[in-house]
């Protein structure tokens, strides 16, 4: 076990919860919770809060869409190894099995000391916690030329749903021996492998629709996730399809401009058939609202996942500061259960264990070849900290490699089960 | 606590799944191991395998986990906690089991429905 022992954990925190829970319970009131986003962080903590406290916390789910189309997996879909929608969900069964009340509007502001969540249509929720899991906003201007009025023709399809399907339209349409060029994003960015993932799903589609097409990756990084076994896949499935420009040698991007599909760096002007450009991010706007960010994201307790800034509003996933983990799917449905085990201990004084954290991710670089880096962490003092990793290796046979695609399969249907169902 | 019903996972777990392929016989599960069960933390726990193996038994990509016999799910787990068993996923999740942890997922989990 990590620093603390589950019970001496227990007790440490059903005394620092203690006098926070009482105005709740001292009134008899049933204790609300108020969980903006459905994403793997929000879905999950809402799901894992109503199902567990059975009754005894009220759970307001608030999410603008009511179709969730997952951004993992949606690279599967511009290689064409999924239907778009095999990656949507619905929040029916949140609501039918565990009594979810779902709220299909935007959050607007937060009123911290009055505890209450304002919705785009002018309700009021009043909470006794608020979970922001709002997912990532993205910085334009952190891109010379790039724009939301300028995704339509160079889309990011960073937040999946409809500029995936812009995306996938313009890959399968681009002229044939065109060039395709992916602009990558700086760290620290959701899901790190993605954009590489994206780059090999893509060159799939290529070599069965556009064999003579190029891709060029213009990247601000001088290194990024997995990157070994990348390229080594893509020299093995791709060979010649692929070239990744690194900083030193493009020396900077200058400017993206959509009219001409030009991407002007230091060293070169490059001209594209079609493109992706990936910006840098920051949380969701609502946490920016509630004023628990640090800058572009939210600093956390690493125990609990709450907010440094408010005891009252935790905060999941992509919009958290919760180094070492890497923002991804996986990530922020740990950091859900976590954050779910004591906002029930402080509401209902249930017991609270020890928070474990873990991670994997799972890229498919071609058929039956995926690769995978993953790791299991511990709350730290300051931050939450790597106990143990592992990653995939170079020269596997085909058989691990195609284990492990069927294994990210498995973990696909798993994870949207334990969020949707 | 009750010890599970004994079945044989061994041989379901080999027909179904490929991870029970040959449990090195060095493996053997403490017969103590299930005494040290918490069923409560088993619950907790195992929020940390159903975001990849289905809660209600389903069998889509990875194996079944679901109601399988109590001491079979502790011996596949020493196993992978002593790397005897392969996928490098598994090893890293039960490193960090102690025993009364792998004791409380096996009851907790033998609770559950098996796979329909």
């Amino acid at each position: 076990m990590s620093q603390f022992s589950r019970r001496q954990f227990t007790g440490l925190l059903a005394g620092a919860a203690g006098a926070l829970a009482m105005p709740s319970l001292a009134f008899g009131a049933v204790p609300r919770v108020v969980v903006v986003g459905g994403g793997a962080g929000g879905a999950t903590a809402a799901r894992y809060i109503a199902k567990d406290s059975k009754g005894a916390i009220n759970v307001t789910l608030v999410e603008a869409s009511k179709q969730y189309y997952t951004c993992f997996f949606s690279n599967l879909y511009l290689g064409g190894f999924r239907d778009y929608g095999s990656i949507g969900h619905g929040y029916d069964n949140l609501s039918n099995n565990h009594g979810v009340n779902v709220v299909h509007d935007w959050a607007a502001s937060v009123d911290g000391s009055r505890k209450v969540l304002k919705l785009a249509s002018g309700a009021e929720l009043p909470y006794d916690r608020l979970v922001l899991s709002p997912g990532i906003d993205l910085n334009y201007e952190s891109v010379p030329g790039y724009s939301a009025e300028a995704q339509t023709r160079m889309p990011h399809a960073w937040k999946s749903g409809t500029q995936v399907k812009v995306l996938r339209d313009q890959v399968m349409n681009m002229k044939q021996g065109g060039t395709f060029v992916m602009v990558a994003p700086p760290n620290p960015y959701r899901c790190p492998p993605g954009p590489y993932e994206r780059v090999s799903m893509i060159a799939h589609t290529f070599s069965q629709v556009n064999p003579t097409a190029k891709i060029i990756i213009l990247d601000p990084k001088e290194k990024f996730s997995k990157q070994g076994l990348f390229m080594a896949g893509w020299e093995k499935h791709y060979p010649g399809m692929i070239e990744w420009i690194d900083p030193a040698t493009h020396g900077g991007i200058l400017n993206v401009n959509a009219e001409t599909m030009e991407i002007e760096t230091d060293i070169d002007t490059f001209k594209a058939d079609a493109a992706c450009v990936i910006p840098g991010q920051r949380a969701g706007s609502i946490a920016m609202a509630a004023g628990v960010n640090d800058g572009s994201w939210c600093p956390i307790m690493p125990a609990t996942m709450a907010s440094k800034a408010d005891p009252n509003i935790y905060v999941l996933g992509d919009a958290s500061v919760a180094a070492s983990m890497p923002k991804s799917g996986f990530s922020a449905n740990s950091q859900a259960k976590v954050a779910a085990n004591a906002i029930r201990g402080e509401l209902t004084g249930s017991r609270v264990y020890e928070p474990r954290f873990a991670n994997t991710c799972w890229s498919l670089i071609a058929t039956n070849d995926g690769v995978k880096v993953g790791a299991n962490y511990k709350a730290g003092a300051e931050k939450i900290d790597v106990v143990d990793k592992f990653v995939s290796q170079g020269g596997e046979s085909d058989a691990v490699r195609k284990e492990t695609y069927e294994e990210s399969i498995g973990w696909y249907n798993g994870i949207t089960a334990d969020m949707f169902s | 606590m009750t010890r599970a019903k004994k079945a044989p996972t061994l041989g379901v777990l080999a027909m179904g799944m490929t991870l029970a392929t040959a449990l090195p016989s060095v493996v053997q599960a403490d017969d103590d191991i299930l005494a040290k069960a918490d069923f409560g933390y088993g619950e907790y726990l195992s929020g940390e395998c159903v975001t990849c193996h289905q809660q209600n038994g389903s069998n889509q990509g990875l194996p079944s986990i679901t109601g399988l016999d109590a001491e079979s799910f502790a011996q596949i787990m020493l196993a992978y906690r002593n790397k005897e068993l392969d996928n490098n996923v598994m090893q890293n999740v039960a490193s960090r089991l102690d025993d009364e942890q792998i004791a409380s997922l096996a009851v907790y989990f033998a609770s559950l429905p098996p796979e329909e």
